[in-house]
């Protein structure tokens, strides 16, 4: 029988996912296995095999996410990458957009810019903005170029002129005479990977792609290898950042398209989870041990990234500078996240504050509990003390913990100068690294005029349950949902997702009098590009058409569907009427259609139809024995003695909180006034009682 | 300690930044000029009743601290005329406690429960108000009225109605009605997402707990603000900078601060500089404030909340009728130059306090070019905000391409220039030997050059730093002094730093801008040489300014690489320690 199997690496472990026929959930969690990352995954794949009775010879399909692209970015272990651009602007790289991250930092340094500057190369040419050209391009020029990055032990070139957005036919013929010259390089083109307006964000998107190729490649070679040495069949199948999968050897081309793709699997499977349960709108929320992220799933879709940054620390979608990591404008789905984990140090500063992370404990030392170094408090320990998580053991018994340690930690660092309470110190705790988190939540929802009021909250990660309804109350969520597996979820997510792709163009014009035509015949384009990306025959390419559209005078384009599959069968007038609706929820108002607007790229997400993703899904029977402990709610509820059973015990008749409902891959808190059951498909669904 | 448990403080905290960020989210995104939208020069807050900002946006420091005069003297002016849906707008210098009169606020009050609670607030360098130059920056005006349109504090809706006289007044009365009237919607609609944030919060925590938080808000910033100041040994500490001066025959104006730490509160005193000169560039005394608080703050190394509080712990003196406390009528337009000025000589005297926290003297703040005309029947006035380079610390090299510390902002994508303007940039760069040597180095001056395709506009430009370039710190050289030239075929002409009127260019003519660059930190002969060889491969320093300027000898070995010929080096460094002391500059 043939089998699809997910496996999702993370810095200490790797996930491993299968779902049987029945939409039976196996799972595996084993240590990560750097720099050969393959062996984890066939030593995962193996066990889990083996568990399910599945022969390694029929896998037909792993779809694989990894932090190789990120990481690369992160500890600078890139391609040594040369830029080939215009005269006269090689420094644009470095320069950047000038603003950085933060205030009042004097001392600040930049990161590094990926291409060093002895790297990049300026040839003669320059295009103009109509897109003729100003001074030809000197091909000799360009050739001696590629004779000067030979030498220089180039791994990678990005290519990046002018106003190729416009005119690609300079940057086309460099890229040809670099390829032709430095064949065993690993060349991008700016206008193959983001062909639009801004030269700094186009050519950083480049020099990442270029950067991060050939270590991506070099992992897909041995990670395939490996599988292959193992006995295993079938085809590797990589997520993007986008939500989409595509093969392995896409992904080659574009590796730039991977840097986000785990927490992007987790949003995919919590979008999936939302359509099996007839929700539109979702929040999304993964608390792992350092960081936690939100998303948003709106009438059912995705939301993208305006302005990405790859390898800055805190990617608060929010921080409206920028700056601190490096500039990549393709599809990426919008995941806020902030440094508040299970790991996080909790610390008062010296105005007597409450401080939660950035810093972490990581996994080594870990938590004060863990009794393994470390005694500054975490979150964790705040978690330890309150009951919400088992006193004597984490992660289903494997991770042995001393609940003393937490007490001690908690005690001596907050509750002690602050003159509080063991329980209240440590409920405050909880409370603060909530609010950190909300600020996540609300960068990708009261940011965008979303009002979370009208959404669920999904959470996973190994802590999404334990903070999740506490967060869901200070947004006035009602509704909670803990998915099965949920602290492997990213890799559950990667087999539930959709095989696609999305691609743009610079098309600009006044919308009202666009060239139908000329409008379709980039469509047609695009399409013909897709098929050949998801290699499917274009006739049976399921297209979804979209536009960015901005007021004429403003910089800031929103994405609209064309609900139509040509632009010539477009409805002009409701398609405009739906570019002021989306304006006016997101800003308050809107000018209607008192001012012109304009198109700016045309886009296109393109999925295989014959693609289909399994409908239900089910966790695995296992039954635990129930037990009782003290868990401290708060000043309101105050102390209660609270059952604690497992998933399989809760089932579908609803039950009145408190309890706690503890798992291998997390702990679920539904506090004294909600009310819990498992649904169908094995979700667990807090249902909450009014806001304290 | 507050009353207000520690926990909530810290959960509304991060409440009321989120609506600050939200406010300058809305900014950006639906404002239509570039230097509103790409350069960001603007600023947001949200304040309490009394105008006491509780948060600010990520954007501009240098305004930010001026928003509680800005508030507090229109609240004088207004009395209890403030009701639900209301905008004000404001921007005179002396009559609204403003800037300058590009800078436009507009604020919102916000009700809950019928009690005015707070004012959601913005600030937004509007790309022209007219006025004797394009883009509202004359230098050589002579008293404010010749600067552009002057606005007391009035209503620009009042109580849901737009005034419509005020908008067709503004309208008429600037040059880019369309980006104006349209970077003005975009701060009422910022507004208004602000007043909704704060009254959702106002319905969750009721009044007593939120209004006692945010006292305690305050309260803690200004703790937090006293602990900081007292790390810097108490003392007091002077320091002198100047602004090159106006026009072909600049006089030099001086800055003159003595900084006073004694028991976590900090003393800024102006006294000794310049007289207001008959000249734009007067800095009015909110601005001067704020600045102070901006250099002040950014010595503190804690997270110290963004709100009124912790700015009193800094207590700001300037004389009346001096530069940085001018009286009607009193010219500003350009004032931004001696606010950056201001910043940089508050480092250079709090080098001496904190040398470990701040850098060498760097390029100054935007030079704001600003190139004017008709084209193809239409008036386009193009400005951006041009910066920068750092000067070095002790442990790094200065930066390269940043912003000055008083104005997060942002150049404009040169592909969006020529879309919108005719105009072609022909350079933006790194020069290369320019970085004020030292043993860490002072960042590169940046050139950027812009071509006029236009049959003839109007150039402006407010730049600095030629007479007296960036400053160096402990031995390190000072940075490279700015340079700004109109190209024309093969000659060339010299401009000087601050145009007292705009200079006609012709077109393919080119105006050349170059910034001055970083100084130094620590004695250049000292650099590392594996240091120099770095930038001599990154071409950030040539083979001859490496012997030159760090006594490091480098040369291209067999294979082409660079590398350093240690004998010559040595040679060289003994033969400088020899002249040791005739190189001390700071």
């Amino acid at each position: 029988m043939a089998w699809r199997v997910a496996s999702d690496i993370g810095g200490t472990f790797t996930d491993v996912a299968y779902i049987g026929v029945d939409g039976t959930l196996s799972t595996a969690k084993v240590p990560s296995s750097p720099p050969h990352f393959g062996r984890a995954v066939v030593d995962g794949v193996s066990r889990m095999a083996e568990g399910a009775g599945l022969a390694l010879s029929d896998m037909a399909e792993m779809v694989h996410g990894c932090t190789v692209a990120t990481n690369a970015i992160l500890e600078g272990k890139g391609a040594r990458t040369a830029l080939v651009t215009t005269q006269g602007f090689r420094d644009v790289l470095e320069l950047r957009r000038i603003r950085v991250p933060r205030l009042y930092e004097p001392l600040y340094v930049k990161p590094a810019p990926l291409a060093p500057r002895n790297l990049r190369f300026e040839v003669s040419e320059r295009m103009g903005a109509d897109g003729i050209a100003v001074t030809p391009l000197d091909e000799n020029h360009a050739r001696e170029i590629a004779h000067s990055i030979a030498r220089a032990g180039v791994e990678a070139v990005a290519v990046c002129l002018l106003h190729s957005y416009r005119n690609p036919e300079h940057e086309r013929r460099v890229g040809e005479i670099m390829r032709t010259e430095l064949p065993d390089l690993f060349i991008t083109l700016s206008v193959d990977i983001l062909p639009q307006m801004r030269e700094y964000e186009r050519t950083s998107t480049s020099v990442v792609n270029a950067y991060v190729g050939p270590p991506v490649r070099a992992y897909l070679g041995e990670m395939e290898a490996d599988l292959r040495a193992a006995g295993c069949g079938g085809r590797i199948s990589m997520m993007q950042s986008s939500g989409g999968i595509v093969d392995a050897r896409t992904v080659k081309e574009k590796p730039a398209q991977i840097v986000e793709c785990g927490p992007a699997a987790g949003v995919v499977g919590a979008a999936w989870l939302a359509k099996s349960l007839g929700l539109e709108n979702i929040i999304t929320f993964d608390m792992g041990g350092t960081t936690a992220k939100g998303s948003m799933i709106e009438n059912g879709g995705l939301i993208f990234a305006e302005d990405y940054e790859v390898g800055d620390s805190m990617s608060t979608a929010g921080a409206i500078a920028g700056g601190g990591g490096y500039s990549l404008r393709l599809p990426v789905i919008d995941i806020s996240e902030v440094g508040a984990g299970g790991g996080s140090y909790v610390w008062l500063d010296r105005g007597g504050a409450i401080k939660v992370g950035p810093q972490s404990a990581g996994a080594v030392p870990g938590p004060a509990c863990y009794n393994a170094g470390g005694t500054r408090p975490t979150v964790t320990d705040a978690n330890v003390v309150l009951g919400y998580l088992n006193q004597e053991s984490l992660a289903g018994g494997t991770v042995p913990i001393d609940a003393k340690l937490s007490r001690d930690a908690i005690g001596g660092t907050i509750a002690a100068p602050l003159d509080l309470g063991l329980c209240e110190a440590a409920h405050g705790v909880h409370q603060v690294a909530n609010a950190t988190m909300v600020r996540a939540i609300k960068a990708v929802t009261t940011y965008r005029g979303r009002d979370p009021r009208d959404f669920a909250l999904v959470a996973f990660g190994g802590n999404g349950g334990v903070h999740g309804p506490g967060i869901a109350q200070s947004l006035d969520i009602r509704r909670v949902i803990v998915p099965p597996a949920a602290g492997v979820f990213s890799a559950v997510g990667l087999l539930l997702a959709e095989k696609s792709v999305t691609l743009a163009r610079a098309h600009s014009g006044d919308l009202m009098a666009v060239n139908r035509a000329e409008a379709d015949a980039v469509f047609e384009a695009l399409r013909q590009e897709a098929a050949g990306l998801l290699d499917v025959p274009a006739t049976r390419v399921r297209c979804r058409l979209q536009a960015e559209l901005r007021y004429v005078g403003q910089a800031f384009e929103i994405t609209v569907d064309l609900n139509a599959g040509r632009f010539d069968d477009l409805d002009l007038g409701a398609f405009r009427a739906r570019f002021n609706t989306e304006y006016a929820q997101r800003f308050g108002h809107s000018f209607g259609d008192a001012e012109p607007v304009e198109i700016v790229s045309l886009k296109l997400v393109a999925t295989d139809p014959a693609h289909r993703p399994i409908d239900r899904l089910a966790q695995p029977s296992n039954p635990t024995p129930e037990t009782v402990r003290q868990v401290w709610f708060g000043p309101r509820h105050g102390l209660h003695e609270t059952r604690v059973i497992g998933r399989t015990a809760l089932g579908a008749a609803p039950q009145q909180g408190p309890l706690i409902i503890e798992e291998y891959e997390g702990t679920t808190v539904v506090p004294p006034d909600a009310r819990t059951w498992t649904d169908r498909n094995s979700n667990i669904v807090v249902e909450l009682g009014q806001v304290s | 300690m507050s009353k207000t448990d520690p926990f909530l403080l810290e959960v509304l905290r991060y409440a009321f930044d989120t609506i600050a960020e939200e406010i300058t989210l809305t900014i950006v995104r639906t404002a239509y000029s570039q230097i509103v939208r790409d350069s960001l020069d603007f600023s947001t807050a949200l304040c309490d009743a009394r105008g006491r900002t509780l948060a600010q946006g990520v954007c501009t420091p240098m305004h930010l601290g001026a928003f509680h005069d800005a508030l507090r003297n229109m609240l004088a002016e207004v009395g209890g005329d403030v009701h639900p849906d209301d905008v004000f707008i404001m921007n005179d210098p002396y009559a609204a406690a403003g800037q300058h009169l590009p800078d436009i606020y507009v604020v919102q009050p916000i009700f809950f429960e019928s009690v005015l609670r707070g004012w959601s607030a913005t600030l937004a360098h509007h790309s022209d108000v007219g006025g004797i130059v394009a883009g509202s920056n004359a230098l050589g005006a002579r008293e404010i009225w010749q600067e552009g349109l002057r606005i007391p504090v009035l209503k620009l809706i009042d109580q849901g109605a737009r005034n419509e006289t005020l908008w067709k007044m503004i309208a008429l009365n600037v040059r880019t009605p369309d980006m104006v009237m349209g970077d003005l919607q975009a701060q009422i609609a910022a507004c208004a997402i602000g007043a909704r944030g704060l009254v959702k919060l106002y319905e969750r925590y009721g009044v007593d707990t939120l209004e006692q938080g945010m006292a305690d808000l305050n309260a803690y910033a200004l703790r937090l603000a006293r602990a900081e100041i007292s790390d810097i040994p108490d003392g007091t500490y002077r320091f002198t900078d100047h602004i090159d001066g106006i026009g072909d025959d600049p006089e030099p104006v001086i800055l003159n601060v003595a900084v006073t730490i004694e028991g976590g509160h900090a003393v800024v005193d102006w006294t000794g500089s310049s007289d207001q000169i008959e000249g734009g560039i007067n800095s009015t005394f909110p601005f001067t404030k704020a600045c102070a608080y901006a250099a002040i703050r950014s010595l503190m190394q804690a997270d110290v909340p963004n709100c009124h509080g912790f700015t009193e712990a800094i207590e700001v003196r300037a004389p009346e009728g001096s530069v940085v406390r001018p009286t009607s009528p009193g010219p500003c337009g350009a004032r931004g130059i001696t606010g950056y000025r201001m910043i940089d000589c508050l480092f250079g005297a709090l080098a001496q306090a904190a040398p470990d926290r701040v850098t060498a003297d760097g390029s100054g703040g935007s030079t704001l070019p600003t190139i004017s005309g008709m084209h193809e029947g239409r008036m386009f006035v193009f400005c951006e905000t041009a910066m920068g380079t750092w000067g070095a610390s002790r442990a790094n090299d200065g930066q390269e391409g940043v912003p000055h510390i008083g104005a997060n902002q942002s150049n404009v994508p040169i592909e969006m220039i020529e879309q919108t303007y005719p105009l072609r940039i022909e350079h933006y760069g790194f020069e290369i030997d320019s970085g004020g040597a030292g043993r860490t180095r002072g960042g590169m001056a940046l050139r950027r050059e812009y071509r006029v395709l236009s049959d003839k506009a109007l150039l402006n430009v407010r730049s600095d730093k030629r007479a007296f370039p960036p400053h160096g710190l402990d031995g390190g050289a000072p940075g490279k002094p700015s340079m700004n030239k109109i190209l024309f075929g093969t000659s060339e002409a010299v401009l000087p730093v601050l145009l007292s009127e705009p200079v006609l260019l012709r077109k393919g003519e080119i105006f050349s801008h170059v910034m001055a660059s970083g100084g130094g930190f620590g004695a250049a002969f000292e650099r590392d040489p594996e240091r120099v060889l770095q930038d001599v491969i990154l071409e950030k320093v040539s083979i001859q300014g490496a012997a030159r300027d760090y006594g490091v000898a480098i040369q291209r070995g067999d294979d082409e690489a660079y590398e350093i010929n240690r004998e010559e080096t040595a040679a060289l460094r003994a033969n400088q320690n020899q002249h040791k002391g005739d190189l001390k500059c700071s």
